[in-house]
């Protein structure tokens, strides 16, 4: 029978740190995002290219961030030791 | 470990587990080569940019050419792994890993040059507190970031299973950084799939991101008025010069690679006459966006746009540019269109005149247009100064330090991409070419 090996503590609090830094990091951006759309407002410049370089950006920050978390807590989930 | 010794597959884990007296030397070099720019660097932050060659006219030299081809060779990678995943090209397996690697690298490396290029470095937060996306800049901020971010996360995740299998099959002291990094894989099929599922999305995802980048990066000088920049080609000619230099720079790593931790049996011939080929394609490619580039600046005959070509064809910029179609036409042509001179050797040495080449074409892209201004000043000719030679090898040693770190700690070659190639890769391979051949046609008499 094989040797059953529980994943020590920090590597836990060190995987959910990582998820959680990118979506720190995906949220960052939005916010980044969202300061330039406002300061194009204010500045009234260029207003339209602003939202539709936004609307490329974003989604495609949270599809990384998205995937990332998919295989992250699906290979956690599926794992056969612990 | 014993165990380990046996897998036919050793080769791929001893770098990690080995180490020899020449890998800690060219670390210690490189290290100190580095040391030197950092020192350099420095000094330019207490003196400013008077210790460059940049003057009144050319403002932008060494540190954007090289921003422009540290970002182009990153191309490499990650477009080049992903197109060959995805049409599923067999001879693929021992190449994407390194591929992948050198976007990764040299993105970082890229990605700080336009902030070397200040003489304010802390001025940078202003592009993220007062940025205005109607600036090229500030689409290529977001354009690099968003492309290292995918390149660096496409890397990771194919790299999962090799870390489990690191983290089951050494005892290193590193283990608990492949305890943590691999996720709890264990190859189960669930896992498979997930990883298979992911791997699909990001290289579909990773392609136009991949060619946006670099789309973007020649913006910067085509959006301007800017003779010799001003041109609706530029997109397409960064792209083809990023992918043909990124090619390159794959090749010199791959042969260096096989020499060093010797990989014959994984890197044979033919995958080198394979990217060989790739890399002939992209030279003539090159070749015609560079001839229809002059062709319309020419036929057009205005007159400061005359100016920047003759600057190029016939003037002080002249033993660059005829170089440059050396390195990036002459020599690759003629080697790899030969058999006998399509050699490894043969290979390395194109691969060697294209990178030269393509960093040559970013230097007559950028200083003859800022040497023939639309102002009438006297222009200064730009020579680089030792502090931009110094950062600049700076720039390659830590491509080459950050290369050998990671093939200390991770496998190189995707051990289980070739495991899988030798233990499904065949069947797959002949099924595949079974539905493409036209069913063996039966006559009515066979039939009966």
């Amino acid at each position: 029978m094989e040797e059953k090996k529980v994943t020590p503590k920090y590597i836990l609090f060190l995987q959910v740190f990582s998820i959680s830094i990118i979506w720190v990091l995906f949220i960052s951006v939005n916010f980044w995002i969202i300061n330039l759309i406002s300061l194009s407002r204010y500045l009234q410049d260029t207003q339209n290219a602003t939202l539709v370089i936004s609307i490329i950006i974003l989604p495609l920050f949270g599809l990384l961030a998205g995937v990332l978390t998919y295989v992250f807590v699906g290979l956690r989930k599926t794992r056969i030791r612990d | 470990m014993e165990n380990l010794r046996n897998d036919p597959d050793y080769t791929l884990y001893r770098p990690i587990l080995e180490s020899d007296r020449r890998f800690y030397w060219m670390i210690g070099f490189l290290s100190v080569v580095i040391l030197w720019a950092l020192v350099m660097y420095i000094r330019q932050l207490v003196y400013g940019l008077e210790v460059t060659g940049l003057n009144n006219t050319v403002t932008w030299g060494f540190y954007i050419i090289n921003f422009v081809f540290f970002i182009g060779i990153s191309h490499a990678g990650t477009l080049i792994s992903a197109i060959l995943r995805l049409s599923q090209a067999e001879w693929r397996r021992p190449i994407t890993r390194m591929a992948e690697v050198i976007t990764a690298i040299v993105l970082m490396i890229g990605g700080l040059h336009p902030i070397i290029d200040l003489g304010r470095p802390d001025r940078v937060l202003n592009v993220f507190l007062y940025g205005r996306l109607q600036s090229p800049l500030l689409w290529d901020v977001t354009a690099i970031g968003l492309y290292f971010t995918a390149s660096t996360v496409y890397l990771y995740v194919p790299m999962i299973p090799d870390i489990a299998l690191l983290r089951d099959k050494t005892n290193t002291k590193l283990k608990w950084l492949y305890t943590f990094l691999s996720w709890g894989y264990e190859g189960t099929e669930r896992q498979k799939h997930i990883l298979e599922r992911a791997i699909t999305i990001l290289m579909v995802a990773v392609i136009p991101i991949a060619v946006s980048v670099h789309t973007v990066i020649s913006y910067i000088f085509s959006m301007t008025l800017q003779s010799g920049w001003h041109s609706t080609i530029f997109g397409p000619y960064f792209v083809t010069g990023a992918i043909f230099s990124g090619t390159a720079t794959l090749l010199v790593v791959m042969i260096a690679f096989r020499k060093l931790f010797h990989l014959e049996n994984y890197l044979k011939k033919i995958h080198f006459q394979y990217m060989g080929i790739l890399l002939l394609v992209f030279s003539l490619f090159w070749t015609y966006f560079t001839f229809s580039e002059f062709l319309t600046g020419i036929y057009g005959n205005e007159p400061k746009e005359m100016s920047v070509i003759h600057y190029k064809l016939t003037g002080p910029y002249a033993p660059y540019f005829w170089t440059m179609v050396i390195c990036n036409f002459i020599i690759p042509v003629v080697i790899l269109s030969f058999k006998k001179l399509k050699t490894i050797p043969g290979i390395l040495f194109a691969s060697i005149a294209v990178i030269i080449g393509m960093w040559l074409e970013r230097l007559t892209i950028i200083v003859p247009s800022l040497s023939s201004p639309r102002l009438p000043i006297i222009s200064e000719p730009y020579f680089p100064s030792m502090t931009e030679w110094s950062l600049f090898a700076g720039g390659v040693a830590a491509f080459c330090l950050l290369f050998l770190i990671f093939a200390k700690i991770f496998p190189i070659i995707s051990i289980w991409e070739i495991k899988e190639g030798r233990e499904e890769g065949l069947n797959e391979a002949k099924e595949r070419l079974d539905s493409y051949l036209p069913d063996t046609i039966i006559s009515e008499e066979e039939a009966t």
